[in-house]
């Protein structure tokens, strides 16, 4: 802990250097300033004195709450704090900030990586894992060290995606080892979209690979009409943006599967075999079994369904389906 | 691929064989106990595969010498039987299976003629037709030029009449097997591609046209051919680059000399695409219209398949009528599409096969 508490004047906190802070979490300060008013400032927050102000340590919601309070009640200026010691250094600062984060709840992706990040300036990959535990309440390996440097030296846009969700952790893994200027192309379009991890990486797969097998730059594949068409239109929720991005892609991707799933479908259609009857092509057409089933409640529902198989005996589309 | 680390097993007897590979290698061996060395050399290395196929190890075979091909389920497979003399290989083609078929992949030779022998005499004995090769888990004439093996293969082949031995390779390494006495039972193959698929995936493999004129050389001297175009690669105008391959083949060789053609296309198991793209950075060849199979490997998407086979066969066809052409790993609906019938019942395949082997080669008919 720090050297010694003691009062401050509020107004001597640089509430602008925010070097310690690895929190994005906004958090809303109403019931903690409210708490603060009611019981006290149960732990003080931890400040550092740097160039006759204080900068925040740990306790950056805490003093919003106290000047909260000061604005809405008037209170007194001054407030109870932790002065770290004169000798504590911006690695042992940054230690305790985090520290003091960790064991209160588990770090998201995003802490985890600014942490690393700002931790790496002082400490190598294995001395970050070796004193994880201590630091992060939580025991990290160096592989997981390296992805998280590797992920924190995204460009920053990258970060608050994946604060929002918008980007997962492996699909971030996946597009940092690429150039810098298809890094660009992803995290562009995953702040237009709303994804799941699996539907991103599909999309990184799918993007990275036809334009591997095309010979074109990712970032001029970006710039096709049909996806801009999708990802700019305003009037498009960010899902059903993903939804039409990834069947464009996949159509671009696999031309000749595509085409033929959607002319069974369409024969499917046209046979007409009732709601009741489920018609299965077989999957990918690679075998060779097709899947017709239906229920039925009672004797006229087998008999009807029955006679709608009946009924299409010789259609020239089911023949097709059998017989691509 | 040059070795520049050569281990052999303490097991493996100092005797002319091995004397011979030593002589020839020009590398100082490494005398282990065991295997544990050579795993670890190249489980540490950064790039195991790469390393892997600079380091050789001399041993014995521990395992099966003769064992029947694994082939999968769902997919009709020829019956063919595996001589073990070694696994891994030295050249580098980017869809090789054998990347990820072996953990770690251990490039090694199995020392032992004389077990090869025993374990051929039982086979021999049989009343029975048997295809044989050694280039399942390896290339059948990497070590021509440093072993005695292939020749001992051939002169023990050419003294018996039902069994028909298929070295298959993409070296042009034929010299030391020119001037034997096959006696005809030894079929030499070369696994064939298109220039574009030679060039960008098949690397530190002969071109193909030192590969048609190595067929051309082993033909004069009285051996049977097979052609393999597996794995078949679909990629823009690759039908007409495939049929410009056929072309070359009949201008160099005579279609009576060959016993078969086999064709398949590209199928990998799922972790191999990792391994292409770490170790080959250019190569798109995982990047095809693939689904998932019956066998869990990835294969072209099957309409696809079956256009490429069609183009395929009816150019063979063209200029052999009579030739026998076989899918390696297809289905029912592949075969009926593209050949008009399929061998339903198990061991039809093979059977076909066997004709064809006991008419080329002069195996005993009654075997059949």
């Amino acid at each position: 802990m720090s050297d010694f508490l003691c009062k401050i004047n509020m107004l001597d906190i640089d509430l602008t250097d925010q070097r310690y802070k690895i929190s994005f979490l906004e958090e809303d300060i109403t019931f903690l300033a409210h708490s603060i008013k009611e019981t006290g400032l149960v732990i003080p927050p931890i400040v550092r004195p740097l160039a006759n102000k204080f900068i925040i340590v740990s306790g950056f919601n805490r003093v919003r709450a106290l000047i909260y309070n000061n604005r809405a009640h008037n209170n007194e200026t001054k407030i109870l704090v932790y002065e770290t010691k004169p000798d504590a250094t911006d690695c042992s600062c940054l230690i305790m900030s985090i520290t003091a984060l960790a064991f209160k709840r588990p770090l998201t992706h995003s802490e985890l990586i600014i942490s690393t990040r700002r931790l790496s300036q002082f400490l190598d990959k294995k001395q970050i894992a070796k004193k994880s535990s201590a630091i992060f309440n939580i025991e990290l390996n160096v592989r997981f060290v390296e992805d998280l440097l590797a992920i924190g030296a995204l460009p920053d846009p990258a970060l608050e995606l994946i604060h929002h969700g918008n980007l997962s952790f492996k699909s971030a893994k996946r597009i940092a080892s690429y150039e810098k200027e298809i890094i660009k192309v992803f995290l562009n379009i995953f702040s237009k979209i709303k994804a799941s991890n699996n539907k991103q990486l599909e999309i990184i797969l799918h993007i990275m690979e036809i334009t591997a097998r095309d010979a074109i730059k990712p970032e001029r594949f970006f710039k096709n009409q049909n996806i801009q068409d999708i990802l700019f239109d305003e009037n498009k929720e960010p899902g059903l943006k993903t939804k039409e991005l990834r069947a464009w892609l996949f159509e671009q991707r696999f031309p000749t599967i595509f085409k033929t799933r959607q002319m069974t479908r369409e024969k499917i259609t046209s046979i007409k075999l009732g709601n009741n009857i489920k018609f299965l092509p077989p999957q990918n057409l690679e075998s060779q079994n097709v899947s017709i089933s239906f229920t039925a409640k009672n004797y006229s529902e087998f008999e009807a369904s029955v006679q709608n198989l009946h009924a299409v005996i010789g259609n020239k589309e089911l023949k097709e389906i059998f017989n691509p | 691929m040059k070795i520049d680390t050569l281990f052999i097993d303490k097991a493996v007897p100092r005797d002319f064989e091995t004397d011979y590979l030593i002589s020839r290698l020009k590398t100082d061996p490494q005398w282990v106990e065991d295997s544990k060395t050579v795993y670890d050399v190249i489980n540490t290395a950064d790039d195991p595969v790469s390393k892997a196929k600079k380091t050789l190890y001399i041993t014995q075979n521990k395992g099966a010498v003769i064992k029947a091909c694994p082939g999968t389920s769902y997919y009709t497979c020829c019956d063919y039987t595996i001589l073990h003399t070694g696994t891994f290989c030295t050249m580098d083609c980017s869809y090789c299976i054998l990347q990820a078929y072996f953990h770690p992949p251990v490039l090694q030779y199995f020392a032992g003629l004389e077990t090869l022998g025993h374990n051929l005499e039982k086979i021999f004995t049989q009343n029975k037709i048997f295809r044989i090769g050694t280039g399942e888990y390896t290339d059948s004439l990497i070590w021509e030029k440093i072993s005695l093996q292939p020749k001992f293969l051939v002169e023990t082949f050419a003294r018996q009449n039902n069994c028909l031995l298929e070295l298959k390779t993409k070296t042009v390494n034929i010299d030391s097997l020119l001037p034997l006495d096959h006696n005809g039972k030894t079929v030499i193959a070369w696994s064939l591609n298109t220039l574009d698929i030679i060039r960008s995936e098949e690397k530190g493999t002969a071109s193909l046209k030192a590969r048609l004129e190595a067929a051309r050389r082993v033909e004069s001297k009285g051996y049977k051919l097979a052609f393999h175009f597996d794995p078949l690669v679909i990629y823009p105008d690759c039908e007409n680059q495939y049929k410009k391959v056929i072309k070359q083949i009949f201008e160099h060789v005579r279609s009576e000399s060959i016993v078969w053609i086999s064709i398949g296309t590209f199928r990998f198991m799922p972790k191999l695409k990792q391994i292409i793209e770490k170790r080959f950075n250019d190569s798109t060849i995982c990047y095809g219209e693939f689904i998932l199979g019956l066998d869990n490997k990835m294969r072209y998407f099957k309409p696809l398949r079956i256009k490429l086979y069609k183009q395929i066969i009816s150019c063979i066809k063209e200029y052999a009528p009579n030739l026998l052409v076989y899918f390696c790993m297809e289905d029912e609906e592949v075969w009926e599409k593209c050949m008009g019938f399929f061998p339903k019942k198990e061991g039809e395949l093979g059977h076909y096969l066997d004709k064809s082997a006991v008419t080329h080669c002069s195996l005993n008919p009654h075997f059949l």
